[in-house]
């Protein structure tokens, strides 16, 4: 009854509009108002929660990758890294999507956000395609999809947030997005592939090996930072905070005083959007712990979790649930908020039934890549849309045959949970 | 006047969230540098001295406030977004309904935790707590709930009042919450 009342007044917030944040609150004190009459007790729990739900050094990771991506991002990673995922892949049949694929498979391990990899890489990538003869829709297709690896592969914001609102561990869940990730770069380039054979996509000419070498060594500082980072995470030498702190500080030295695509006095203009970014994630997640916290105190995830326990569920039927559950959630809501609201419901379920966390991790961000690119709040949409100058219905249909290649990986990832789980066994065991 | 008050106040909230950012980032650093150095055994002699155990807390504290003024911030670049489904799909009077409702929901849920929050940090003072490592009083800390939120208030009546006069909202957020969004 309680859950079903939440739920509602939750829906009928977010149908005015309101941002998903305020929404959240505002479902919180309305059914505070209506059920405790404000009992002083309450109210400054609210308050206190306010200011002690942020107070975690765990997810202080979110605004230093924030931060560190924006860096690099501005300071002209983007060039380098398609230079050299040209020089490896180019060559090849449908070379130029190839290299795109690549290109972002590569960024995402300077970004945690995949809307960034499709701005970074296809605002170079697409116009360069275009000029080569492939058909736009094809080429916005790629772009978008392969933008969405920026939230597999570390590090990833939105792994930080699932690490955040269900206390795993977010090194190992970086760890395990690394062969998932991989082995979705090579699923998209291998039906770009068969693709480009079947249209005969054009091909570049094949680089030299000094061009490979010297592209490399260009990209060379920028692919460096996600081996610091994992290495250091890894060794111990850090905290994934703290390897979010190093991140920004290498990212601005590799921006500032390597790359020089950024000068020290346009750092308040980075700092105000990574600032203004990573506030408003802040927001979401306060407001989200604080929504959290009516659940529990409601002891909603207990009664779910026991509904679902007594229905004698299947681990398989489960989890073919909570795919549809948020795929339909991605329609309407965007990643992080998503999984501060769904992934504290399902982990006690997905426990008592016997599915590793870290499993579900990646399970939910792959389900968070593809509401990426389905209509109508793909982020990734909005910003292909955006960068190729086309309509929003159009780009929505160049991503549909995407869809289906995603929602088969997906199927993949759920059911042979050794792709994301050997790595951290193998490392953390 | 009141355009200058708005002028100085723009700069105040971006200047103290773009500082905040970098200063965490550089204690972080720091901290890490400062850890690191004590498997440096001549240069521990110089660092050892050095103690960086309050530097998480200061971190977290800085990256509130930045939160908290960086939320009403953001109010103001259209940066929080909502579910727009229902919004899209109405007509232009519904939707102008629409979006006021939903800026009030905003403003008012600002208010009711600017005032809160000002009661709990009358609360807290009232108890004289200190924070666990740097020892500062928490009513000092706790202070940036109700600035924060009330400042976010402001801003919530302020893009509501140029909605009401112009039709216009803050640069429509998808492609500047893309940049580093979600």
């Amino acid at each position: 009854m309680n859950v079903a009342l939440i739920l509602f007044i939750l829906l009928l917030l977010l149908l005015t509009g309101t941002p998903i944040s305020i929404a959240l609150g505002m479902t919180v004190l309305t059914f505070l108002a209506l059920f405790s009459s404000f009992a002083l007790g309450t109210v400054d729990i609210v308050s206190q929660r306010l200011f002690t739900g942020l107070e975690s050094f765990a997810i202080m990771a979110v605004p230093f990758f924030v931060l560190s991506g924006t860096l690099l991002t501005e300071g002209g990673i983007a060039a380098r890294i398609i230079r050299f995922a040209l020089a490896l892949v180019g060559w090849m049949r449908g070379g130029l999507a190839m290299a795109a694929i690549l290109a972002c498979a590569f960024f995402a391990t300077i970004s945690g956000s995949s809307p960034a990899t499709v701005v970074a890489i296809g605002s170079i990538m697409l116009p360069a395609m275009v000029k080569h003869g492939y058909p736009k829709r094809f080429a916005v297709g790629v772009i978008a999809t392969s933008g969405s690896l920026g939230i597999l592969i570390p590090p990833s914001i939105v792994m930080i947030i699932y690490a955040v609102s269900t206390s795993e561990s977010a090194g190992k869940l970086f760890m395990a997005g690394v062969v998932p990730g991989i082995l979705l770069a090579g699923v998209l380039m291998l039906v770009t592939y068969v693709t480009a054979r079947a249209k005969n996509f054009p091909t570049m000419p094949r680089a030299s090996a000094r061009e490979v070498w010297v592209s490399f060594k260009e990209a060379f500082w920028g692919l460096m930072l996600v081996v610091i980072v994992m290495g250091g995470i890894y060794g111990g030498i850090f905290t994934p905070t703290e390897a979010a702190a190093v991140a920004a500080v290498y990212s601005f030295i590799a921006a500032v005083c390597i790359y020089r695509g950024l000068k020290v006095r346009d750092m308040p203009k980075v700092l105000l959007s990574a600032a203004n970014t990573s506030a408003m994630l802040l927001y979401i997640i306060t407001n989200a712990i604080l929504f959290s916290f009516l659940l529990t105190s409601e002891q909603i995830p207990q009664v779910l979790s026991q509904w679902v326990v007594d229905q004698q569920l299947s681990p398989w039927m489960f989890l073919l649930a909570v795919n549809v559950a948020l795929l339909v959630a991605g329609q309407f809501m965007e990643p992080s908020s998503i999984i501060l609201i769904l992934a504290p419901l399902l982990l006690p379920i997905a426990k008592s039934l016997g599915i590793d966390p870290i499993h579900l991790g990646v399970i939910m961000t792959v389900n968070m890549e593809i509401g990426m690119i389905h209509p109508p709040v793909g982020l990734n949409l909005f910003v292909a849309s955006h960068i190729a100058r086309m309509g929003m219905t159009e780009v929505s249909i160049a991503c549909l045959p995407w869809v289906f290649v995603l929602l088969a990986y997906l199927a993949l990832v759920t059911y042979v949970p050794v792709i994301s789980l050997w790595l951290p066994g193998l490392l953390y065991s | 006047m009141g355009r200058i008050f708005n002028r100085v106040l723009d700069r105040i909230e971006e200047w103290l969230v773009a500082s905040f950012m970098a200063a965490a980032t550089l204690i972080i650093f720091a901290a890490v540098l400062h850890r690191q150095s004590s498997a440096i055994p001549w240069l521990w002699d110089y660092t050892g001295a050095l103690n960086f155990s309050w530097a998480q807390e200061l971190c977290i504290y800085l990256f509130i406030w930045m939160a908290k003024f960086g939320a009403a911030y953001g109010v103001r670049t259209g940066i929080h977004i909502g579910v727009d489904v229902a919004v899209n799909a109405a007509g232009p009077r519904l939707k102008r309904v629409l979006v006021v409702l939903a800026l009030s929901l905003g403003a008012f849920f600002t208010a009711v935790i600017a005032i809160m929050g000002a009661r709990w940090v009358w609360f807290i003072h009232g108890t004289g707590q200190v924070s666990p490592d740097l020892e500062w009083p928490m009513w000092v800390v706790y202070l940036c709930i109700p600035l924060g939120s009330a400042l976010m208030c402001y801003r919530f009546l302020q893009v509501m009042a140029r909605f009401v006069k112009s039709g216009v909202l803050p640069a429509q957020a998808h492609g500047a919450a893309a940049e580093e969004g979600a």
